[in-house]
């Protein structure tokens, strides 16, 4: 039966086809690439499984990259050394850390997706990989994340949310479901080289410590990255970042340990041999279930129960009585140690692996490979999504629209979700990701059992634009060179540098209301606009005094934010340090510096502090800081000198507003009487 | 006239005669002048006490930290602790957990500076399976709503012996304390304000707190130290008092070193935020700042802690195929029911039971209280009870041969009269016990009903509402009480009614001969020995002479090696044995060992520690005059005791591999040579805890004697009145704790719990290692306090010495540690623990002699 096209159709088949070209031709990154040359690199020998790379760029910035050892993926005498991710310090020429300033994060594993590859994340229920990208494009590979720029990263989720929600969802079914797949897909590809990326650092910082970052840079950089996953993550302030980052470490560490003794306890219950696998910094990531041979055949029938371990009973499987896979020999002492082979009175069994795990998961250890069952963790995997996909994007249930499905949805999310069954869980992207790492950096596992694990581990990918181990390596390493060529060509990424100066420069030369349009335009043309100043030669020089006044404004902010005594806790040279540099150059430190040079005022007792609080406060042209030296002044417990000291300052008038920053405030300047 | 109030008599008495004025008038000018003289005795005290209760801070962590430079500040990464108490206080070095280190008996143990009588976070009555659980918060708060309840499970039971709280010696107005496991009256009002408080933020941290995740879970914690903050600035107020648990929650979770250290700054943040506080109040220079911590923990960065289910042992048909009972859900978080918090018991049924198959609800044989997770209390039920309803239950068959009905009713008749006696004088000792509670109910009745039913804002301060309410409340209990005993009593009445004329065992009903939900009494060594499980799986058999073959007929399991040999598979960590049982203590009787040990005087209580059939010892305890007590350990091979209670045992020769591992301890603070005479010999309990407590097991030894004997305390104590319902109320007091006692203490092997609640990979305590025991007591004040600054204490000192030492701070305590006649009144009495002397900047000057005297008032 044939149907005539109706104007409805037309216009869904017109929106479908824009829809896909737009995901078609939007950047992945603004960057532009073109040639390749060698670029001069300052390397230095870490250690042996990583190495720092730190490569200068003109214009006063510089490329940190840490490279890994890799000889998990490929056997070779000499070093399989693989840049993993690299960050853009912009430093502005100098050797001041109060004016860098974190940019971009490549974790370099990280590409555009092909063609291909976008197409077929845009099917839906297409829950497999497709195929590697064989080349990354001579193009600047994509960051994830500008540091600078973090709320960019908000507001174009929110668009692209509400542009889903309100235009794309209210056609045709099918173009609803690839569009939200295609959404889902490109998404949970950034996130595990994310995921990836966060796994580097905290074992470079783990392995080697902070040597290149510092201790708050690479906090910075942790929680940055982390909170890529949370909606609003992008707008959380500086000072909130170190709780967030302490909060998510302890809890994810909470639930490694948690995993740990689930797994063991089972294995030991089920008497399954249980063997944790450590990253290269000893953390415990994932854990391998083996069943001794001998076993098969004492506990022959034995009463099983998988639960936890969800893979079948190993004790009624006849396929293992004749396994003809993989298998270790291992020798155990009387105290069931593993003890190398020639150790007397050793035990020799022949093991077969049955499952690996991975522990880095909320309340449950989560099957990554099963050795009997391939699509066993992959139904698992799927089965959220698949649940999610088919009730949202077909049948069109929404969680608030339709109270028998919340109510169903409820009860169903607590009861799995309780229980610990492991369908309907969160994704295990998180563990897949980095099991990837694992196997690249774990150099004791035997090579064979590597190479079924890494393809047993690729069939669990639900995403078509995820590549396998040896693939990213190679696109790694391409796109490296692609970024230092790009590095190296005044028209790359120097010349992206001084844009981004410019645009930074915005909210420094603009008014509230003039830099909030300039924020909804950059959002409107995805992200094409961006209002940027002209260069001039004085633009170095105020984003210099720029980032410094953040600097200290965000140091006193923390100080005074801190609990008690400001003394006990800090040190008052910093801190005199920061008010100091207030005093001298912050007449357009914004209220809060007011406030927290009030606070930091009212809680030390040094009298130089003091002098120093009331001196940045009396040169601030923001009114809270007169505020705040007025409402100083009042205080009942002040002696005199430090009172009339007060109020001589507001008696004095504060100094002309320099153009560093606008307040679109008028200055208090009122005289006080003693 | 001159009338004076005396306590005596109750009343006001005339005092008529010269003599006795002009004595009156001289003892008040002395004492002027004594005020005059001393003038540092009563200014050089600290007026108001702020101590923060730390759950598990072990001193070893804040030590490090503390001692640790924050590369952003170059401060210490706990700034606030190494400026209020490492340089401006003073802090113990060695600060022990005396007994278990585990929270509700340490911190009752803190709490009132007397002998241990709370011994797990969980007991059960043996008689009548009613828990005591001085952990849950939830029912306190649902039952005080309700009023049926005023205060904490722990404070109830310490009240019923008599046994005060150092909150009870302030007045109920110038006392405030947030919650605690021995809390007096419930804080409503902290939950609505924590949660309007956590909306109080600035809007900037209130939205980051939103986009990454509300903690409502820490708004009612932060609530806490703000309204101790608004409590210090209150001058009224004597006594603030803050609990933490954070660190310990963190600790059972996280062994790794940033999450301990997160949890440790929110901590030392705290400690900034009250010293703030404390010194922008009127009594700053006579505030002291105290931190207290009722246990360490052992975590290990490099180390999970294993846990081992003896749940499931105790269920298996090895383990003796018990349906289990425990205070805790099994896996807890993975359980819809886990969500419902009023769970009385959860018992966890066995399929192996050969005798009790599907009647795990009325036949539960084993509770277990496996809390702190480094060591489990362990009831079974009464061997001889097992073997009773086995030999019914057979009676009760329509198959039986008459052989073997013959000799299965010879052998129930055998097991009943070797018990009868010692059932029947308990059953009457508990039948006029209960007759006393009766007519004490009655009583109580009228009590309650006379109590006023509202109060003015005065009366409300001062704590009379709570009075008035604990009036009734103690009426509930005793009813209570008197139900379920009633019931135990009726039950072993009709038990011990069957007499062998006229038996007929198809006419009985099991139900009404062999209580229900009970373990009955506490078996003896020959019973967990030879512990009586089930019947064999062939049935009953005869032996040649006719009699039933016990052997053959019943399964018996010895829990001492079944526990001790326990062994696993996976053994993964280096540091962590496969053995998850180090040790297991139980309580003998010590007149049981008089004819062997040939030592007179001996306390009524011994210890058997078990670490194999080879490593055994004995902990003999005495005490001398002034109630000082001394111990011996007697290390020794193979006891065994027979059906007649006769104890046998071979003597050893010190050597390593004894329980607690003294001998081969390097830290033993006696030399190599002397080692073995020194151990052999008696000592005080602070000779040995000068000896041991730097060693691996710190003073496990006087630990295991605190836990394991009973101490009488507080009324028990006083003078025995001329007899009737007080003496038998107080014999019921007696016997409510006696019979919470376990019969076995299994205590964890290093990095092992027995956790089976969820996991705690990241750390436990519980057990008698030094990591758990080592605590933290901490002080530091204002000037007036006299408190030394900078001031390292390295002599060792345990939980007693807390209350004594705060009470002296502040001038409540006499020389001789009696509480002053104040304190007395409320009933407080001699303190069992040294004073930390070395806290008062001239011991001489402020040794608080407030009388002098030596003798009580």
């Amino acid at each position: 039966m044939h149907h005539r096209p109706t104007p409805l159709r037309v216009r869904n088949s017109v929106v479908s086809i824009v829809f896909f070209a737009l995901l078609l031709l939007v950047p992945q990154g603004s960057f532009a690439q073109t040639n390749k040359s060698p670029v001069e690199s300052q390397v230095r020998d870490n250690a042996q499984l990583f190495r720092l790379e730190r490569i200068p760029v003109a214009g006063g910035a510089e490329l940190i990259t840490i490279h890994a050892r890799l000889d998990g993926i490929e056997n070779s005498k000499t070093p399989n050394w693989v840049p993993l991710v690299t960050i853009l310090r912009d430093t502005l020429g100098d050797q001041n850390i109060e004016n860098d300033r974190l940019r971009y994060v490549w974790p370099l594993t990280y590409t555009r997706p092909t063609r291909r590859q976008r197409i077929l994340g845009a099917v839906p229920f297409l829950y497999m990989r497709v195929g590697n990208k064989q080349n990354a494009s001579s193009q600047a590979p994509p960051p994830v994340l500008d540091l600078a720029a973090t709320k960019r990263d908000v507001w174009n989720k929110l668009f692209w949310t509400a542009l889903q929600s309100v235009l794309i969802d209210s056609y045709s079914a099918p173009l609803k479901a690839s569009s939200r797949s295609y959404q889902h897909n490109i998404s949970a590809y950034r996130k595990s080289h994310i995921i990836r990326a966060l796994s580097v650092l905290s074992l470079y910082d783990a392995v080697e410590g902070s040597q290149v970052f510092s201790s708050s840079e690479l906090s910075e950089i942790q929680a940055r990255l982390q909170l890529t996953d949370k909606t609003f993550g992008g707008l959380v302030g500086d000072l909130n970042l170190d709780r967030f980052k302490d909060k998510t470490i302890t809890q994810a560490l909470d639930d490694r340990g948690h995993n740990w003794e689930l797994l063991r306890q089972r294995a030991e219950a089920e008497s399954l041999v249980f063997e944790p696998l450590q990253m290269p910094d000893g953390s415990n990531t994932h854990a391998l279930l083996w069943v001794a041979k001998p076993d098969l055949l004492v506990n022959h029938g034995r009463r099983y129960d998988s639960r936890f371990l969800n893979i079948a009973s190993p004790w009624s499987d006849k396929r293992l009585l004749a396994w003809n896979g993989y298998t270790e020999t291992r020798y155990f002492d009387a105290d069931n140690r593993t003890v190398p082979a020639d150790t007397p009175g050793a035990r020799a069994t022949e093991m077969i692996p049955l499952a690996l795990y991975g522990l880095d998961n909320p309340k449950i250890p989560m099957v990554l490979v099963d050795f009997r069952d391939g699509l066993n963790p992959k139904r698992r995997e799927m089965s959220r999504r698949a649940l999610q996909d088919v009730t949202r994007n077909i049948l069109s249930f929404s969680t608030f629209g339709d109270l028998p499905y919340f109510l169903g949805r409820t009860v169903f999310d607590l009861v799995t979700g309780r229980r610990g069954i492991d369908v309907n869980q969160p994704s295990r992207l998180h563990t897949y990701s980095q099991l990837k790492l694992l196997l690249s950096l774990n150099q004791s596992l035997d090579p064979e059992l590597r190479e079924q694990i890494g393809n047993r581990l690729e069939k669990v990918s639900l995403n078509p634009m995820e590549n396998d181990l040896e693939s990213e390596a190679r696109l790694a390493r391409q796109q490296y060179e692609a970024l230092l060529n790009y590095a190296k060509q005044p028209e790359g990424l120097p010349a992206k540098l001084d844009r981004d100066r410019r645009a930074e420069m915005m909210p420094l030369e603009h008014s509230r209301k003039e830099q909030v349009i300039f924020r909804t335009a950059n959002i409107l043309s995805f992200g094409t606009y961006t209002h940027r100043e002209k260069a001039t030669p004085d633009m170095p020089e105020k984003l210099d005094l720029a980032r410094r006044l953040g600097y200290h404004s965000r140091f006193l902010r923390e100080v005074a934010k801190s609990s008690g005594q400001v003394d006990v806790a800090w040190s008052l040279a910093d801190i005199k340090r920061s008010l100091q540099f207030i005093s001298e150059h912050g007449a357009g430190a914004d209220s809060t510096t007011a406030k927290a040079a009030a606070a930091i005022f009212l809680r030390t007792d040094d009298s130089d502090t003091r002098r120093f609080c009331l001196d940045s406060l009396a040169r601030m042209t923001n009114p809270k800081a007169r505020i705040e030296l007025l409402r100083l002044s009042q205080l009942k417990d002040l002696d005199q000198t430090t009172k009339g000291l007060i109020i001589s300052y507001l008696n004095t008038s504060p100094p002309a507003p320099v153009p560093i920053a606008s307040s679109g405030q008028k200055p208090i300047t009122g005289r006080v009487d003693q | 006239m001159i009338f004076r109030f005396c306590r005596n008599k109750g009343r006001f008495v005339y005092l008529n005669s010269y003599k006795q004025r002009a004595r009156r008038f001289s003892i008040s000018l002395g004492l002027l002048a004594l005020l005059f003289a001393l003038p540092t005795l009563s200014f050089a005290q600290a007026k108001r006490i702020v101590t923060v209760q730390c759950d598990g801070l072990p001193y070893d962590v804040v030590d490090r930290f503390v001692k640790e430079r924050d590369p952003r500040t170059g401060k210490s990464q706990l700034p606030w602790i190494d400026y209020l108490f490492y340089q401006h206080g003073t802090h113990l070095a060695n600060f022990y957990v005396r007994g278990m280190s585990l929270s509700a008996p340490s911190w009752s143990l803190l709490d009132t500076g007397q002998h241990l009588q709370i011994k797990g976070n969980v007991e059960f009555d043996r008689y009548t399976l009613q828990t005591y659980d001085y952990l849950n918060f939830i029912p306190f708060y649902v039952n005080t709503t309700i009023g049926a309840r005023i205060d904490m499970p722990g404070a109830e039971v310490l009240d019923s012996i008599g046994v005060p709280l150092l909150t009870d010696a302030f007045p109920h107005n110038e006392r405030f304390a947030t919650l605690s496991l021995f809390q007096r009256g419930p804080r409503f009002v902290s939950y609505p304000n924590a949660l309007q408080n956590k909306f109080k933020q600035t809007p900037k941290d209130l939205f980051d707190e939103w986009a990454t995740g509300f903690e409502i879970a820490s708004s009612v914690p932060e609530q806490m130290v703000h309204e101790v903050i608004e409590g210090i600035g209150n001058s009224r107020l004597r006594y603030v008092q803050l609990v933490t648990t954070d660190f310990d929650h963190r600790a059972h979770h996280n062994n790794d070193r940033k999450s301990q250290l997160f949890a440790l700054k929110q901590l030392d943040a705290i400690f900034g935020r009250i010293w703030t506080a404390i010194r922008k109040s009127p009594l700053a220079e006579e505030t002291a700042l105290i931190i207290v911590s009722d246990h360490g923990i052992n975590s290990d960065e490099r180390v999970y802690s294993q846990g081992y289910n003896l749940v499931k042992l105790l269920g298996s048909e090895a383990g003796g195929a018990h349906h289990v009972i425990t205070k805790r859900r099994l896996m807890m978080d993975y359980a819809i029911k886990g969500l419902y918090p009023f769970s009385q018991t959860i018992t966890t049924p066995s399929k192996n039971s050969s005798y009790l198959q599907n009647e795990s609800a009325d036949y539960p044989t084993a509770l277990l209280d496996f809390d702190g997770n480094e060591r489990a209390s362990l009831h079974l039920r009464d061997s001889d009870l097992n073997l009773l309803q086995i030999l019914l239950q057979q009676l009760q068959r329509v198959d039986l041969t008459p052989a073997v009905r013959k000799a299965t009713e010879d052998q129930f008749f055998a097991a009943l009269e070797r018990r009868r006696a010692g059932w029947q004088s308990d059953l009457d000792q508990l039948k006029q016990e209960l007759g006393a509670l009766r007519r004490v109910i009655e009583r109580q009745r009228e009590l309650c009903a006379a109590q006023p039913k509202e109060f003015t804002k005065q009366e409300t301060e001062a704590g009379r509402d709570d009075e008035a309410k604990r009036v009734c409340t103690q009426l509930t209990r005793w009813l209570g009480q008197e139900r379920n005993y009633g019931e135990y009593a009726r039950i072993m009445t009709n038990l011990l009614g069957i007499q062998r004329s006229g038996f007929n065992a198809a006419k009985l009903k099991i139900g009404e001969v062999i209580l229900p939900h009970a373990m009955g009494q506490r078996n003896s060594i020959y019973q967990l020995q030879n512990y009586i499980a089930g019947i064999n799986p062939a049935g009953l058999t005869l032996a040649g002479d006719g009699k039933l073959d016990m052997n053959k007929s019943l399964v018996h399991v010895d829990y001492f090696s079944l526990l001790h040999g326990q062994a696993v598979r996976n053994n993964v960590q280096k540091q962590v044995s496969n053995r998850p049982v180090d040790m297991l203590a139980a309580r003998v009787p010590a007149e049981l060992l008089r004819s062997l040990v040939h030592e007179p005087d001996l306390d009524p209580d011994a210890i058997w520690v078990y670490g194999g059939t080879d490593s055994q010892a004995l902990i003999l305890a005495r005490q001398d005059a002034g109630g000082r007590l001394s111990f011996r350990y007697l290390p020794i091979r193979n006891l065994t005791q027979d059906q007649d209670g006769q104890l046998r045992f071979e003597p050893a020769s010190w050597r390593s591999g004894f329980p607690l591992k003294i001998f081969e301890d390097e830290q033993l603070a006696i030399p190599h040579e002397d080692r073995e005479s020194w151990l052999s010999q008696w000592h005080t309990d602070l000779e040995w805890l000068h000896a041991l407590h730097k060693t691996i097991y710190s003073n496990g030894l006087i630990g295991l004697h605190e836990e394991l004997a009973f101490h009488p305390a507080g009324r028990l104590l006083d003078r025995e009145p001329a007899g009737g319902d007080e003496t038998l109320m107080r014999r019921l007091v007696r016997r409510l704790r006696e019979n919470i006692e376990a019969d076995l203490l299994i205590v964890a092997n290093d990095h092992w719990n027995f956790d089976v609640r969820g996991f705690n990979p990241g750390g436990n305590h519980g057990s008698f290692f030094r990591v758990s025991t080592h605590s933290t007591f901490m002080l530091a004040g204002g000037r007036n306090t006299s408190i030394p600054q900078a001031m390292v204490v390295e002599e060792p000192y345990d939980s007693l010495s807390f209350v004594p030492t705060v009470l002296a701070l502040t001038g409540n305590l006499r020389d001789d540690s009696n509480p002053i006649p104040v304190l007395w009144e409320k009933g407080f009495r001699r303190f069992p623990g040294r004073v930390v002397r070395e806290v008062f900047a001239n011991p001489e000057i402020q040794k608080i002699a407030v009388t002098g005297a030596t003798e009580s008032p």
